[in-house]
């Protein structure tokens, strides 16, 4: 399943909504169902606020697949080259004007089994995966 | 996913100034922006805590968290605190991977917050003996 979405929150929460009505129809698990809804909406906000900075005008993609064991969100953009997945983690510490990305991908670190960044060609690609195999509470290793 | 935010009396003693904010639904990109517009007046008054009842909320992001850590800052610069009550585990869990908002209460329900209260209150009287 793809949607072509505006680059707007709203539009952001409407893949977040198709994601939790593909992922209820597929019996997935309620933490899985939640915690991709999360990173969901942390990547995609990111993609709105700072690779097309808003402009409603501008479109990013984001793709649902459930294979049975896992299931993968892929998020496409046309944006400047960013890799979101080497900002650096997320201290502990809440206590600061940290810029969102930094608390964003922090979270969809957690409720994901990987997540993945690719530009090809004009366009950033970014998957995240998460297995259902996998023992409750296991997390995405943080970069070194 | 909308957002439903509703701000109860003051809660408590004058001097201690306290509300409470229910929040209900999606705490998220698109309705953090509303939450913060409703708290701006509430945190320009005298009000020192911030009660968040969280019973109803079943979806927050890093954009609510962000309206939540600044209305804690505004908060301390005052001597105040801000209070969630009655998170969902889910939502438990999104503060926990945070440990968001140093400083912050996170109560178990109503009775364990009113408890804090009646303390706080004893702690403000006996200081002004």
């Amino acid at each position: 399943m793809t949607l072509e979405l505006h680059a707007t929150p709203e539009e952001v929460m409407r893949a977040v909504d198709a994601w939790q009505e593909f992922g209820r129809a597929r019996k997935v698990p309620e933490r899985i169902l939640f915690g991709l809804a999360l990173a969901l909406e942390e990547c995609g906000s990111n993609i709105v606020n700072h690779a097309l900075r808003r402009d409603a005008r501008q479109t990013f993609q984001v793709s649902l697949e459930h294979t049975g064991t896992a299931v993968t969100i892929e998020l496409r953009d046309r944006g400047p080259a960013f890799d979101p997945t080497r900002a650096p983690a997320a201290a502990a510490k809440a206590d600061d004007d940290r810029p969102p990305g930094g608390w964003g991908i922090h979270l969809a670190r957690h409720y994901t089994d990987e997540i993945r960044y690719t530009r090809q060609g004009d366009e950033n690609i970014l998957r995240l995966v998460k297995q259902f195999a996998r023992a409750a509470g296991a997390q995405n290793p943080l970069p070194e | 996913m909308p957002l439903k935010i509703l701000t109860l009396k003051t809660v408590g003693d004058k001097n201690l100034g306290a509300a409470t904010v229910k929040l209900t639904g999606s705490l998220d990109t698109a309705t953090a922006p509303d939450l913060e517009r409703q708290l701006s007046p509430v945190l320009a008054s005298q009000i020192k805590h911030l009660v968040f009842d969280l019973t109803e909320l079943n979806f927050i992001s890093s954009a609510g968290l962000r309206v939540f850590s600044m209305a804690r800052k505004q908060l301390k610069e005052r001597g105040g605190q801000a209070s969630f009550v009655n998170l969902q585990p889910q939502i438990q869990e999104v503060f926990e991977i945070m440990k968001s908002l140093p400083g912050v209460a996170i109560f178990k329900d109503m009775a364990e917050l009113d408890h804090y209260l009646a303390m706080r209150q004893r702690a403000h009287e006996e200081n002004r003996q």
